[in-house]
């Protein structure tokens, strides 16, 4: 465990250096992912002010909701998400053989040569939002703080997995430069009160994708409202991710390498 | 040390003609072919042996270096490496093996390799004292002293592959697999990273080497092994490798006068550099050299004359074909 964490470090510190060795393109490109990340959450804030609203939702709450999703996915592209560009080149290219020959996981060493520092904008960018909407909230009792801590948990985990899932797509369809937009096409329902939606739509996000546990839920719980389908999907985040990483490594085997 | 008996590797790939009709057709069908890279190797390589590893293109050199790194799994036979299966033992195997593939860096681009070194220190664990040693040891032999502090992107390739060597040896590896490691280098990096393999190897290591530079096999290997179509077509030293050409020699032959016609029973025309001067290829089987010698200088008044072995290359030739 300690040589992992200090090989993470290393790795950490290579990203970094490595980053820097463009200095003014790293800052712009920090800068641009926090802006980009306060798109919707500016959208919203234009729906409210024109008095548009969704049924049942404060523009505050809402915000909440918004707030927790760009925070677990500012968590999770620096240090996870990186996973599904990496193996989408690095099969194309063939160069996954130098992550095989090296004496570590095959998962953990394409995590850490997938870090990208400058997604680190898009975790500013959710703390920013999350700030803002709690100062607009009443404050939440203590259990509830604990319960959305162990929730976010879970939410980081079904980002995390949809990673896996992506990237280990990349093994058998080489070349899938598509496959994030499917994603994020996918995860903009987690934006959005499951109030807004159909009853067979909120099942279908909450129990078998569990969209609904990437903001919905944990934001339910910091703001005092009861959740349907609350333990199942705790239980369905983490079958996703332990699901998500088997099927990684399973695609690992269609690996073929390229060229000489 | 290496025992692969019977290895086949099979794999699919697609193909379309060359047509914009064949090139539309393929978004809808795709011909698919079996592809038999590796069709039942066998061989034995022992502690401390260089091998080079002969082929053209689509031999199968790479996908067996593959196989022998557990980068691929086979379709079947056995591999047994320092006493692992390479696919199946994969993390306990390749902390004792090295490689380096003149295609494809371990370096990290835009920081010097003395970051991408101490990465690997953490990556394979190495203990500080025994990592301090080793690079000391490889800097000085590779002369790198200069070139490790500065960024990888600016540096030319024959100091890069030195850094690549380096950074494949930091672990002490019993075996190094080298993947076409000099290509595209000058002949003063081809020669200093020729005589670190060697001096590597008079220290213990072993290491199979592929290649396309002859002068690399010649250089470095005492036993060749030829690959073609998934197939060991030679397995044997060197000096074998040459004498596969039989008795033939190369003569180049200049003469005063204009050479005659040389369309005997023995002599092949292999290059006509000029009117007075010509490579020709001895067949001393068929003619015995003291009596092409007279032949020539019965019309003709010899002003030099020069034999030689054939080239390496023309054997590998003879033996792909």
């Amino acid at each position: 465990m300690k040589g992992s964490l200090r090989l993470y470090g290393a790795a950490l510190k290579n990203t970094l250096a490595s980053r820097l060795a463009y200095r003014i393109d790293f800052f712009l490109s920090v800068f641009i992912m926090l802006v980009f990340e306060l798109i919707i959450p500016f959208a919203t804030f234009l729906i409210y002010r024109s008095g548009g609203a969704f049924p049942g939702w404060s523009f505050g709450e809402v915000l909440l909701v918004q707030a927790v999703f760009l925070l677990a996915k500012g968590v999770v592209n620096p240090f996870f998400a990186g996973i599904v560009w990496n193996t989408l080149i690095r099969v194309r290219e063939g160069t996954y053989d130098l992550l095989l020959i090296k004496p570590r996981s095959v998962l953990f060493m394409t995590l850490l040569t997938s870090i990208d520092v400058e997604d680190l904008g898009k975790l500013l960018g959710g703390v920013g939002v999350l700030v803002l909407a709690l100062s607009g909230l009443p404050a939440a009792a203590p259990e509830n703080w604990l319960a959305f801590v162990l929730l976010f948990a879970c939410s980081v985990c079904v980002f995390m997995s949809f990673s896996f899932f992506m990237a280990g797509s990349c093994f058998k369809w080489v070349g899938n430069s598509r496959v994030y937009e499917i994603f994020d096409c996918l995860s903009a329902f987690a934006m959005y009160p499951m109030s807004i939606f159909s009853k067979g739509l909120r099942v279908l996000i909450t129990a078998v994708i569990p969209l609904a546990i990437m903001a919905f839920i944990p934001a339910s719980v910091l703001l005092g409202k009861s959740v349907e389908y609350l333990a199942f999907a705790l239980g369905s985040g983490a079958v996703f991710l332990a699901a998500g990483a088997f099927f990684w490594t399973r695609m690992l085997r269609s690996y073929t390498s390229a060229g000489g | 040390m290496i025992k692969i008996d019977n290895l086949k590797k099979t794999y699919v790939t697609y193909r379309r003609g060359e047509r914009f009709l064949d090139v539309l057709k393929s978004m809808f069908v795709r011909k698919k072919v079996l592809v038999e890279a590796l069709k039942g190797i066998n061989l034995i390589i022992e502690k401390g042996e260089l091998i080079g590893l002969l082929g053209p293109n689509g031999a199968g050199k790479s996908t067996l270096i593959k196989i022998l790194t557990g980068i691929l799994y086979p379709s079947s036979g056995k591999v047994e490496c320092l006493g692992f299966v390479p696919w199946r033992q994969r993390r306990a195997y390749v902390a004792r093996i090295g490689a380096v593939f003149g295609q494809k860096s371990q370096l990290v681009f835009d920081i010097p390799p003395i970051d991408s070194f101490h990465m690997n220190r953490a990556i394979y664990g190495i203990p500080k004292a025994d990592y301090d040693r080793t690079l000391k040891r490889m800097v000085e032999m590779l002369d790198a002293g200069d070139i490790i502090g500065k960024p990888t992107r600016g540096l030319s390739l024959g100091e890069r592959m030195r850094c690549e060597f380096i950074m494949a040896m930091l672990h002490s590896p019993e075996v190094v697999f080298l993947d076409e490691p000099t290509i595209g280098l000058d002949v003063i990096a081809k020669e200093s990273i020729r005589a670190f393999v060697k001096e590597m190897n008079a220290a213990g290591v072993t290491f199979i080497l592929t290649t396309h530079d002859l002068d690399d096999v010649e250089h470095l290997a005492k036993r060749v092994v030829v690959i073609n179509h998934g197939e060991i077509v030679f397995d044997g030293a060197m000096d074998t490798l040459k004498t596969h050409l039989g008795t033939k020699k190369i003569v180049r032959l200049s003469t005063h006068e204009p050479l005659p016609l040389l369309d005997r029973p023995g002599v092949e025309m292999v290059t006509r550099v000029s009117d007075y001067e010509a490579d020709l290829e001895l067949d001393l089987a068929k003619i015995e050299l003291n009596q092409f010698i007279k032949k020539i200088g019965e019309k003709n008044t010899i002003r030099d004359l020069a034999i030689n072995d054939p080239p390496i290359e023309t054997v590998i030739k003879k033996l792909y074909s």
